[in-house]
């Protein structure tokens, strides 16, 4: 008896499974078929819209919705996905649902009718997690992401959808986007010779890059002034090593003079530029260019044969290769005061508001410390040759196949760049995250739980915005150096100035797509931070060796080709000049 | 005896499975969900392989998907041009037979001098210590030998230059690397490993001890001539398997362990396909390559258990 009631109990548990099985298979496959479908009719439709303007002339380019909108409301609600950056900080708020997406999706909700959701996905991983969602048709509807080659790769599978029509035919109901980005970013990524569009370039509001950071404390302890050249910067980190029983007291066996992280490109960037002539035509500079860190630029080499021999002399972090990217080790470091000199992005001390390294600096060690910009890398022109980037090569924003909302996610597009919008999303609620000075000027404050911003200025939200940017551009300028909440604006100000200092703005170069540089990205990449960390630890005689074969294999890997397509290309579209038409 | 046994299986196979189906449908119900999981799990994705020979695509059904050039080998030919892949080849070889050799024998030795511990409480805390690295994430494990074998702020490194030492490059020069990988593996899955062996041991009948022992046999002689003769099976049969996966490699343990400065002994395929595949996208060369890997591990397994088998062990099949 009991054999069989366990037997019949036993059944029914398969018997159950067995249905939940079934049912969730039937789901996924309906799931599927109705995603082509749509995908389908989508095509079609967008190819109707074309047809349709095409021979009617102005009276489509009218109504290019096919009357879908009213007063830019569809009549019944649309449901788009849209991506976020989940940067995973510890007292974050939760980046798919705070006060911030609230206020998006009941704009959206009230303006077009369209409701949004957000799909996190990790920042420093993103690139991976695009990949496997939209490998599984489950990408969301706006996707972003830094890094074109990467688009390029799912646009020649087919999976991305060109947006050239839906900018130019829906032009009119997207002034905004039209306004902020302009032609030129709008454009930047427009293939010259069909004329496809598979991603739109975020703007940046800021253009500014890198800085080099030196603890001003310390600078005093020792009496040394502000390094104004590489033999000072090097005389100066020196002088931190030597002194370390009086800088550090009981931890001087934790000084690190100047610290670069596995990111040696990022993080030495400005030592690297210098090293590059700063009148190398815009075709060398091109052609050598696809590693946006510059390691087959000619002159990167000598830069890097510095740092070797201030790794041999124990300037720089003996274990910086061992930490991966995310890895807040090296932070924690500069924050507890073990660290004299790093280079980073132009703000990067004094992002983060409580959890700012400044702030935890000063938390630390004490009010007088502190990290100051200094500018002391020369050129061979005795100038401070910066290559600052240019209002686009931000993120790129590109909407999947799987997107049957393309309409709704344009008009998305244009409300997240409204200029209201944007500057409700940076500074938020007055009282909350900002104050209002006496002229105007916005100082953030430190907000808390469901009022804290992820990333600075939300720029995750704001993804055709990067950097500050209110309605009113004066404020702008004015508020910035009061947006680091708790910081002195005075050193936002200087830092502000330092890297605007003897620029040279990014060109856009477009010649085309280059098929070699296809997928290639992240692997190239991976294979440049090797090429970069092995030399830099090299010992000093075996420097060029390990650096040569570093970039025989970089090169021999897929580095050779690229180049040489962006050299054919380049003849192709600009026949034998080496400078940009202007 | 042998013809009986013999017979008994044929005059079964005549009855029809019906029969038996009635007889026994518990068992069989019983037995289809762990099919059901390895058809769900293990042979519906096998559909997929066939993406080594095609031209992938993200929007296309795997069946619509190009056939690759050369007959479809196309992204096999890449994989044998590509230096990277030969090279994570040779490592992954290299790693997985330093661990064969170093780190196989580990588990017995612990096994059979666990075994000839008398105190038995102490003996129950020496085995799970020896258990607990076994439940650490690799993640976890890295972190650890950062903070020990990291070449500045190491313990073990601080200690040695304290001492007046130079410091050991533990993590960060190729060679000694590989015997950090080999040494964390080895640590962290010995003494699980070890449980294997322990239960073949107490399977082992306390007689013939006894009878030894009356022979005048000592220790180094009873586990000489019984306990590892009473255990050989077992070794086969992990050693079978252990070779079976000499071309495979986990994922995590190289992953977690490898850094820039030593990936020319530490890019092994499973990173491999991983920064090719899921980061690269260039899913057809990746599953050519897990493919490979695949047949390789299958061609070793068989090799492995034909030989055993010629050498009068059981094998596992």
């Amino acid at each position: 008896m009991k054999k069989r009631l366990l037997s019949v109990l036993l059944t029914g548990c398969m018997v159950l499974s067995l249905v939940a099985c079934g049912s969730d298979d039937g789901g996924s496959t309906a799931q599927d078929s109705s995603g082509t479908q749509t995908t389908q009719q989508d095509t079609s439709a967008a190819q109707d819209t074309t047809e349709k303007s095409d021979a009617s002339g102005d009276e489509a380019a009218a109504d290019p919705t096919n009357g879908e909108l009213v007063d830019g409301k569809f009549a019944e609600t649309r449901k788009i996905t849209v991506e976020v950056y989940d940067r995973g900080n510890d007292d974050g708020s939760d980046p798919t649902n705070n006060n911030y997406t609230k206020y998006i999706k009941e704009q959206m909700l009230a303006q077009h009718n369209v409701e949004v959701e957000f799909v996190a996905v990790p920042r420093w991983t993103e690139v991976e997690q695009i990949n496997n969602l939209l490998a599984a048709g489950d990408a969301p509807d706006i996707c972003l992401t830094y890094d074109y080659p990467t688009v390029q790769t799912y646009a020649n599978m087919g999976g991305v959808l060109d947006l050239s029509s839906y900018v130019d035919d829906y032009r009119d109901l997207l002034p905004n986007l039209w306004n902020w980005l302009g032609e030129t970013n709008i454009y930047w990524d427009k293939d010259p010779v069909d004329g496809t569009l598979w991603a739109i370039e975020g703007k940046r509001a800021v253009t500014n890059r890198i800085n080099t950071f030196v603890r001003k404390d310390w600078l005093d302890k020792l009496g040394l002034k502000e390094p104004t050249t590489r033999q000072e910067f090097e005389d100066m980190i020196i002088a931190f090593r030597d002194n370390a029983d009086l800088l550090l007291g009981a931890d001087a066996d934790k000084m690190i003079p100047y610290s670069v992280s596995f990111d040696v490109g990022w993080r030495a960037a400005l030592l690297i530029e210098s090293f590059i002539d700063p009148d190398v035509s815009d075709y060398e500079y091109y052609v050598n260019g696809f590693d946006d860190r510059a390691l087959t630029q000619n002159g990167t080499k000598e830069a890097i044969r510095v740092l070797n021999k201030w790794y041999n002399d124990g300037l720089l972090w003996d274990d910086f290769a061992l930490y991966s990217s995310g890895d807040s080790t090296e932070d924690d470091m500069i924050k507890a005061g073990y660290v004299g000199a790093f280079m980073h992005n132009w703000d990067y001390p004094y992002r983060d508001g409580e959890n700012s390294i400044q702030t935890n600096l000063q938390r630390m060690v004490g009010p007088d410390a502190k990290f100051v910009v200094v500018d002391c890398f020369e050129d061979i022109k005795g100038g401070h040759n910066k290559f600052i980037t240019s209002s686009a090569g931000d993120r790129k924003i590109f909407f999947p196949t799987t997107n049957t909302e393309p309409l709704a996610s344009m008009l998305y597009l244009d409300f997240i760049s409204s200029p209201e919008v944007i500057q409700y999303l940076q500074i938020g609620e007055e009282g909350v995250t900002h104050n209002k000075l006496e002229d105007g000027t916005i100082e953030i404050q430190a907000a808390t739980g469901d009022d804290i911003q992820n990333s600075g200025f939300n720029i995750d939200y704001t993804i055709t915005c990067n950097g500050l940017h209110l309605v009113d551009d004066e404020l702008t300028l004015k508020s910035m150096a009061y947006s680091y909440s708790g910081i002195d604006p005075e050193l936002v100000e200087v830092a502000h100035k330092v890297c605007n200092t003897d620029t040279r703005p990014a060109k856009n170069v477009n010649v085309g797509a280059i098929a070699a540089e296809e997928g290639q990205g992240p692997t190239l990449a991976s294979k440049r931070d090797v090429v970069y960390d092995t030399a830099v630890s090299a010992s000093v005689e075996d420097f060029d060796k390990v650096w040569d074969a570093g970039i025989a294999d970089y090169l021999s890997s897929g580095g050779q080709a690229i180049m040489d397509e962006r050299a054919e290309k380049w003849k192709a579209t600009f026949g034998d000049t080496t400078a940009l038409p202007e | 005896m042998k013809k009986e046994g013999k017979k008994a299986p044929v005059a079964q196979k005549k009855q029809s499975f019906g029969v038996y189906m009635k007889r026994y449908w518990q068992l069989y119900v019983l037995l289809a969900l762990p099919m059901l999981y390895l058809l769900i799990f293990k042979y519906v994705p096998m559909i997929y392989i066939q993406i080594a020979f095609k031209k992938y695509s993200i929007v296309q059904s795997v069946w619509e998907m190009p056939l690759a050039a050369n007959h479809g080998f196309e992204y096999f030919i890449k994989a044998f041009k590509n230096r990277d892949f030969i090279n994570a080849l040779r490592n992954t070889l290299v790693l997985n037979l330093l661990d064969l050799v170093l780190g196989f024998p580990v588990p017995i030795i612990f096994a059979l001098v666990l075994n000839e511990l008398v105190f038995k409480r102490f003996k129950r805390v020496v085995q799970t210590i020896a258990y607990m690295p076994h439940f650490l994430s690799w993640v976890i494990i890295y972190g650890l030998a950062l903070q020990i074998f990291a070449p500045s702020t190491g313990f073990l490194n601080m200690i040695l230059t304290g001492l007046g030492f130079e410091s050991i490059p533990f993590l960060n020069d190729s060679a000694h690397w590989v015997g950090t990988y080999i040494f964390l593996g080895i640590w962290q899955s010995f003494g699980w490993n070890s449980i294997v062996y322990l239960a073949a041991i107490a399977g082992i009948n306390s007689e013939l001890y006894e009878a030894a022992s009356v022979d005048g046999a000592g220790r180094f002689k009873k586990m000489w001539h019984i306990t590892l003769p009473g255990i050989k099976p077992t070794i086969v049969v992990l050693l079978v398997m252990n070779l079976g996966n000499i071309l495979g490699s986990s994922f995590d343990r190289p992953f977690a362990l490898q850094n820039n400065l030593v990936m020319d002994s530490a890019e092994v395929l499973a990173t491999f396909v991983y920064k090719n595949g899921i980061k690269g996208l260039q899913f057809s060369l990746t599953t050519a390559v897990g493919f490979f890997q695949s047949i390789v591990c299958v061609i070793f397994l068989l090799l492995a258990n034909w030989i055993s088998r010629k050498l009068g062990e059981r094998g596992i099949w």
